[in-house]
């Protein structure tokens, strides 16, 4: 049953509706605009320049090291981070007593920002009172500083950005544990699997669409949420080491002032983000995301 | 006979009521945080107090780089700062924008120009003009451990003063295991066009950009290999340490992880509070076969912006008047470690016996003006400047942390280079 | 057998004991270095206690950074967000669920499109359009842009789809309009649900951090992750100690409220599992 009312729902979703069209769609379409042209630093001149700016970007060395160091980024926050997260939640997900009280500790780290991540391992391997580099130090008498060790810099911010996403990734996959039917488990049990191949055949399958899921999530995470922590840590060095694609955006289009040729990286975004979308749409249900 | 007295006292009251509606209110844009900022806002009181008529709201705005961008956009806006804050890259973007009021335009003779320190002035001088007003001046130094110096063997008041001395002392520290590196540097790239500049060689054509727009740098040239092949030598050997770009390398010199540190004398005032050794300073390394030059001024300078009524830019000149009078520019000296502005305030430092106290903040000085003044040394102007160091400092860091050919990472380099001068000459070109 | 149980069951404790210190840990630590002195913390190994100079450290780290300032300004603008999005989502939620009208697939496309839309994909334009709007340094360019959610609009949407159709259909029936409606029956039913959203929209924008800088990097509308910046010197040796006291004021608020409205959030957490 419905409400009949024929302007009621346009003014509910109107305001909704405005703000997405200024300030979500119209930039949007102006991007692809832009992205045609070089811009003066102060905007008051512009040349058309056609694809020169997206044929320039595939040129550019310093893009084409972004894009790589973006992927590896990614890969290890996805990687190391989700198969972390599982073991702990399927440690925590047993039903012993006492256990209760750990899962509510697991959700904490959810409310760290991407900078405080950084800001908190950049201490850690901090090269003169850094406990790793220190420890290393000391058994090894190597010395470690990430300002000039490109390694060791991407490993900061990898480390930072996948222990900033435990906390998420934990809950979400002890939620879907939890939602395993107990009968399956305990048939499988009978039947004389033990826990390996339970968790193999059973377990790991059941969650397959929420560790999919956190796959695009960490994904969408790696790519656009970790400025932060790039900004009050590395900033994108030694060189240009640990520059994700979001910090090259940042870097010419708010430092070095080239508005177009930043916008063309954002429509390069644009299409992975896309891309993404369809995937999710192909191969998973729809779900809500929580950012 | 009372009441004619307290007539004139409301009339004076009310004369200075009306002073105090007249005021003229202007907005500074700075990128001066932490200890710095102190000082700025020390200077800006002390003004709105002596100048009751102008108002000066000073407001710190981010780092160089957003504090530019958030000017731009407030121009773009109609809102601009009356005076903003911008560093030396950002110079030719400013000078190109339109969206300024050069600072000779406003002197109607208060100013002897010719009285600032040389090299600042021609800095921020374009074509025989003054744009901006000099303000956070600085030039790169060669800061030492001498406790270091003294733990290898080598006499602590003997820094070196050729490349080649530097790599023997920094091979013997390391050997001798009183630290673990030689040198370090801090803004490597500003660091390589110290090197230009201090050995009279062009960075980039049309006299350094100062004739007209560059749009050919020459940092490949033998003469930059030269400097990139013995900075790798260096650090193969275990002599260079590299410490990162800005600052960072601040933090492991005063640790003692290495001996010498080539930095912005800005950081004079952090490094002598912080050191727990005896620090000394020297004039930069010279490589032999060369002819001399001087090393360049970095730091930044005020710009005033258009937008600002004639009110608000008698204000402005005021503000940076005051800020080169001899009392002030002194303070700003004494509280940052950045140049006093003017020939009068050094000799003012000299008598009142400061660098005797302070013999390293003379260092500096000494090396400014003992260099030769030659259109090589004055300072380059480049449009996209910040892109531009940027791609040389990512080339610096392949050739030395990477071990990349030092010809091969500058030709790259200097092809990108080339390629973004070329895009801005097409926007601002004719 | 009784022996054996009880060792594994030590094993698991012990287990789950390490992976809490692993996830917890470095936080843990950084709390530690907020309350101790520069020599407490260069000492190697490290102390792994409180120290004596947590006063001393929290209120330089207060002054410096103007604390209280920051706390301020990213709690309004985290507020007023979190709320702004309920609200709007739940208007369009309930217009979608309960009413039939021209456009209406458009419309819902429209506001799932969002999500293809981060700002990064738009973000030159959009800065240009808050330029032109003069809303660099105000608070206007820090909320109104975020106020349309697409996540707000499922997740109403979604729980409005499980109420029973006859609640409508009485409603009609009783004379009720459609706002009375929504005000006495749907809203009271979707408080969970709100709490979930504004806990998840308000760690969010606490957390924002580049259109903060872009837009809002003065001290009138400074954010307290920019803020913490400023604790990083540039040109001088970290001070440890008070950064890591400033991200502990930083922290606290939304670590708060997570722990305030956990059991909304698990159970928001647990509805996307039933689909």
């Amino acid at each position: 049953m419905q409400f009949k009312n024929k302007w009621l729902p346009y003014i509910l979703l109107s305001p909704s509706l405005i703000i997405i069209l200024i300030f979500l769609i119209y930039p949007s379409i102006d991007t692809f605009r832009l992205a045609f042209y070089r811009v003066a630093p102060f905007g008051d001149r512009r040349i058309f320049i056609g694809f020169q700016n997206y044929l320039r970007l595939l040129q550019d060395p310093d893009y084409l090291n972004a894009i790589v160091i973006s992927i590896a980024f990614t890969a290890f926050v996805v990687i190391v981070g989700l198969t972390l997260s599982l073991a702990i939640a399927v440690l925590a997900n047993q039903r012993l007593p006492g256990f209760a009280i750990y899962r509510t500790f697991f959700i904490w780290p959810y409310a760290l920002s991407p900078a405080i991540a950084g800001i908190v391992w950049a201490f850690f391997f901090d090269p003169n009172v850094g406990p790793i580099p220190r420890l290393l130090a000391n058994q090894f008498g190597t010395s470690l500083n990430w300002r000039a060790d490109a390694t060791l810099a991407f490993f900061l911010i990898a480390t930072a950005a996948t222990w900033k996403q435990l906390g998420y990734n934990i809950v979400f996959f002890l939620a879907s544990l939890q939602s395993i039917p107990k009968e399956l488990l305990e048939a499988a049990a009978i039947d004389g699997a033990g826990p390996p191949v339970r968790f193999r055949r059973i377990v790991f399958p059941l969650i397959s669409p929420m560790t999919f899921f956190l796959v695009i999530t960490n994904t969408l995470f790696a790519f656009f949420e970790t400025f932060g922590l790039l900004h009050v840590t590395t900033q994108g060095g030694p060189g240009r080491a640990t520059e994700l694609l979001i910090y090259k955006l940042y870097r010419d289009g708010f430092e070095s002032l080239r508005s177009g040729y930043a916008s063309a990286q954002s429509i390069m975004l644009f299409i992975l983000v896309a891309l993404i979308t369809i995937l999710q749409f192909r191969y998973a249900q729809r779900r809500v995301f929580y950012q | 006979m009372k009441r004619w007295l307290l007539g004139l006292a409301l009339a004076g009251m009310l004369g200075v009521l009306a002073g105090a509606l007249a005021q003229t209110e202007i907005t500074f844009w700075h990128a001066m945080s932490g200890s710095r900022q102190e000082v700025v806002n020390n200077l800006v009181e002390a003004f709105n107090t002596e100048f009751p008529e102008y108002e000066v709201n000073a407001e710190f705005t981010g780092s160089y780089a957003e504090t530019l961008t958030k000017a731009i956009a407030a121009y773009r806006a109609g809102s601009p700062p009356t005076i903003v804050q911008v560093y030396e890259v950002g110079t030719q973007t400013m000078l190109d924008s339109d969206a300024i009021v050069p600072v000779y335009t406003l002197n109607q003779g208060e100013v002897d120009f010719g009285s600032f320190v040389q090299p600042i002035l021609k800095y921020y001088s374009y074509q025989g003009e003054l744009y901006s007003m000099p303000f956070n001046s600085s030039t790169a130094m060669l800061y030492y451990n001498k406790d270091v110096f003294r733990e290898a063997g080598l006499d602590p008041n003997r820094p070196p003063r050729t490349f080649d001395e530097l790599y023997e002392m920094g091979l013997r520290i390391v050997e001798s295991g009183a630290a673990k590196g030689g040198v370090s540097f801090g803004w490597p790239a500003w660091i390589f066009e110290q090197m230009f500049a201090y050995h009279n060689q062009f960075y980039a054509n049309n006299d350094n950009g100062r004739s007209g727009l560059a749009t050919e740098a020459f940092i490949n040239s033998d003469f930059g290999v030269q400097v990139l092949g013995e900075w790798q030598k260096w650090t193969q050997d275990g002599v260079l340490v590299y410490g990162g770009r800005e600052y960072s390398a601040n933090d492991p010199f005063l640790a003692g992880d290495f001996a010498m540190l080539v930095q912005s004398t800005s950081s004079l005032g952090g490094i002598l509070r912080k050191a727990d050794f005896e620090v000394g300073t020297t004039f930069l390394p010279r490589l032999p076969g060369y002819p001399s030059g001087n090393s360049v001024i970095g730091g930044g300078s005020l710009w005033v912006m258009k937008g600002a009524s004639d009110e608000q830019l008698e204000a402005a000149w005021a503000f940076l008047q005051y800020l080169g009078r001899i009392d002030n520019t002194i303070a700003w000296h004494k509280g940052t470690g950045y140049f006093p502005a003017t020939n009068e305030a050094v000799l003012t430092l000299l008598n009142e016996g400061w660098f005797a106290g302070e013999p390293n903040a003379l260092t500096a000085f000494m090396q400014i003006l003992t260099g030769v003044d030659t259109p090589a040394a004055r300072g380059v102007l480049l449009g996209n400047f910040v892109q531009i160091r940027d791609i040389v400092g990512a080339a610096i860091e392949e050739a030395v942390t990477q071990n990349r050919d030092p010809q091969e990472a500058l030709d790259k380099a200097a092809q990108e280079v080339n390629r973004v001068l070329s895009e801005y000459s097409e926007l601002f070109g004719q | 057998m009784k022996a054996r149980k009880i060792i594994t069951f030590l094993l698991a404790h012990l287990g789950m004991l390490l992976a809490t210190l692993l996830v917890l840990l470095p936080i843990l630590y950084a709390l530690l270095i907020s309350t101790q002195s520069p020599s407490e913390y260069y000492a190697f190994p490290p102390k792994l206690r409180f120290g004596s100079d947590w006063l001393e450290n929290y209120s330089i780290a207060w002054q410096q950074a103007k604390l209280g300032r920051l706390l301020l300004n990213s709690s309004f603008v985290a507020i007023a967000v979190a709320l702004g999005k309920i609200v709007l989502s739940i208007l369009a939620a309930f217009a979608f669920i309960y009413f039939d009208f021209r456009f209406k697939v458009l419309f819902f496309v429209l506001i799932l499109i969002t999500h293809m839309l981060p700002l990064p994909v738009r973000i030159v334009p959009t800065f240009e359009l808050i330029d032109q709007f003069r809303w660099v340094n105000s608070f206007n360019a820090l909320t109104i842009p975020f106020f349309a959610s697409a996540t707000g609009v499922l997740l109403f949407h979604q729980l409005f789809r499980t109420i029973p159709r006859d609640l409508a259909d009485a409603a009609v029936i009783d004379g009720a309009s459609p706002l009375q409606f929504l005000w006495s029956i749907l809203i009271p039913l979707s408080f969970t649900n709100m709490a979930a959203l504004f806990l998840i929209e308000f760690i969010y924008m606490w957390n924002q951090y580049l259109w903060p800088l872009i837009v809002a990097n003065f001290e009138r509308t400074r954010q307290i992750q920019i803020g913490l910046k400023l604790l990083i010197a540039t040109d001088a040796t970290i001070d440890w100690h008070i950064v890591m006291a400033g991200v502990m004021v930083a922290l606290l608020p939304p670590l708060l409220l997570l722990i305030a409205l956990q059991a909304q959030f698990i159970r928001g957490v647990a509805m996307q599992q039933e689909k």
